[in-house]
């Protein structure tokens, strides 16, 4: 997930920022500092190759915030935004460099010295961005996410810009080509991205490990029930028949009921939720009754929620449950409510759920018999008109997710690092006059 | 499935539905919904609507109303071994439902 990537490379640079006369810390003998610096330029081009690639792919999606200067709609100003020229600087220091990027023995191992132990974490958390940043993860960003990435580059440029005049003294350094172009275009790259707000929900999106399977010996206790609670979400990718969904329905019902009475004692807050939940997971029983289907499997599921029922009655109902715990049921209960309104949703969309028909009554007031049956299920042509598909919307379906749309504290640190050795050397320059 | 067998089906549906939402626990409830559900799977998930028009509010005339459908099953062609299952369950949540 690039929250965690860019979070680590923005804390590496941070942490590097803060560290002065780098010579005296890189080692005494002579040799020592020569290597340290030829190892930490090769770190350098892999953060280096991060922000290029980055670039690459935020930059069709970058819009200027500056206004045109020229009203005219048919004229694109886009080929000379500050965001296309840091991309192009830094395309032209990545081509231009004459260190290649760090190999992996060097990412993997740990270093003994502090800072090139900094550098190496930089490095290794660019080389996993790459990863979180690339067009096939990121393909789908939007304008002001791009432009939340296009800020978070521009800021890693800048602070590589200042590390590299900081370390210029080493013996054997290569100073990165052209600096002050890199350092205005990424500047005037920041100041325009943050003349709106930017979306750092971006933070969200990249690789994630697969959710996998709790297999295994069964867990004791409650842990067991929420071995198969998680066991569940997963089996519920396959779409289920509705028999089975709703066997899956009542063990949730059942679930949410016999552990509110534990969490009470933990959060009031969380069993008046888990109340409620229950509570919409006896409507949506009732309401599946009158539901059909013509497809799906979903067997593996229904034997999940047997396991959840059957592990409950092994719950003592004094056990003091762990509030980590309960909050573990609450992340698995929003998780598969979601996937279930999915499912009963999709179902009716693809017409593979039917509706039962009401069979007709002997009525003795008209003197007529009964109609035999014509037909058993009905097609559902507007979905909006069941019950259950409104219960699903209105009441099953979690709120959706407060992301952590905020800047988040590595950025924040980041930037104050960067402007620090800017305001100390204007202090510097004033005691001078 | 003639009209004769839909009707029995529908008030075993009907009785074991209000059943299970009357159950006085969760346990109970949940077993009067598989039993429910165990009678769907048998016919192939062919099963008309419930509907609970008519139908009584005693327990006991409910669950006689249950086990009679259920029994009633057989003179349709439902396999005997399968309604003998249903019914065992049956016992079982009830059991389940007593104070």
């Amino acid at each position: 997930m690039y929250g965690e990537t860019g979070a680590a490379m923005r804390t590496e640079l941070a942490g590097l920022l803060e560290q002065h006369r780098i010579q005296h810390r890189l080692g005494e003998a002579l040799g020592q500092r020569t290597h340290a610096g030829e190892v930490i330029q090769q770190y350098r081009h892999s953060v280096l190759v991060w922000c290029t690639q980055a670039m690459q792919v935020a930059t069709p999606m970058v819009f200027s915030n500056v206004r045109p200067r020229v009203h005219d709609p048919f004229r694109t100003t886009e080929q000379n935004g500050a965001a296309r020229e840091l991309a192009r600087a830094l395309e032209h220091a990545t081509a231009s460099s004459t260190v290649g990027p760090a190999p992996l023995p060097l990412i993997t191992a740990p270093q003994e010295n502090p800072v090139v132990e900094h550098w190496r974490q930089a490095a290794r958390a660019a080389v996993l961005a790459e990863h979180d940043t690339n067009p096939t993860v990121t393909g789908q960003i939007t304008a002001a996410q791009a432009q939340a990435l296009v800020a978070d580059v521009a800021a890693t440029t800048q602070a590589l810009v200042v590390l590299d005049k900081r370390y210029r003294k080493l013996p054997g350094w290569t100073t990165l080509p052209n600096p002050a172009q890199l350092g205005w275009s990424a500047l005037a790259a920041a100041i325009d991205a943050n003349l709106k707000t930017p979306d750092y929900s971006i933070d969200a999106e990249g690789w994630r490990p697969r959710v996998k399977l709790l297999r295994g010996p069964t867990r004791p206790g409650i842990l067991g029930v929420l071995q198969a609670e998680h066991n569940l979400l997963i089996r519920l990718q396959a779409f289920p028949h509705v028999a089975n969904l709703r066997l899956v329905a009542d063990s949730q019902r059942h679930i949410s009921r016999q552990l509110t009475p534990q969490a009470a004692r933990v959060d009031e807050t969380l069993a008046a939720r888990w109340e409620q939940r229950a509570d919409n997971y006896e409507l949506i029983r009732q309401q599946l009754r009158d539901i059909g289907s013509l497809l799906g499997t979903g067997d593996l599921a229904a034997v999940e929620a047997a396991k959840i029922v059957s592990r409950l009655k092994n719950v003592p109902a004094d056990r003091i449950i762990e509030p980590r715990t309960l909050a573990a049921f609450q992340t698995l209960y929003d998780k598969i409510d979601q996937r279930i309104a999915d499912i009963v949703e999709e179902g009716l969309e693809r017409r593979v759920f039917t509706q039962r028909v009401t069979l007709p009554r002997l009525d003795t007031g008209r003197g007529a018999l009964a109609a035999p049956v014509r037909e058993r299920h009905r097609t559902i042509t507007n979905a909006d008109d069941l019950d259950v598909v409104r219960t699903v919307r209105e009441q099953l379906r979690p709120p959706t997710d407060t992301q952590l749309t905020g800047p988040g504290d590595s950025r924040a640190d980041l930037h104050a690092a960067v402007a620090r050795p800017l305001a100390s050397s204007r202090r510097v320059e004033a005691r001078e006059l | 499935m003639l009209l004769s067998h839909a009707r029995t089906l529908c008030d075993a549906r009907s009785a074991l539905a209000v059943l299970a939402d009357r159950a006085i626990s969760s346990d109970a409830s949940s077993a009067y919904e598989q039993v429910l559900i165990t009678l769907d799977v048998i016919h192939g998930d062919e099963a008309p609507a419930i509907d609970t028009y008519g139908l009584p509010e005693e327990h006991d005339r409910l669950l006689a109303i249950a086990s009679t459908a259920l029994e009633r099953l057989k003179s349709h062609g439902v396999d005997d071994l399968h309604v003998e299952l249903l019914l065992a369950m049956l016992d079982d949540a009830t059991e389940l439902d007593v104070i």
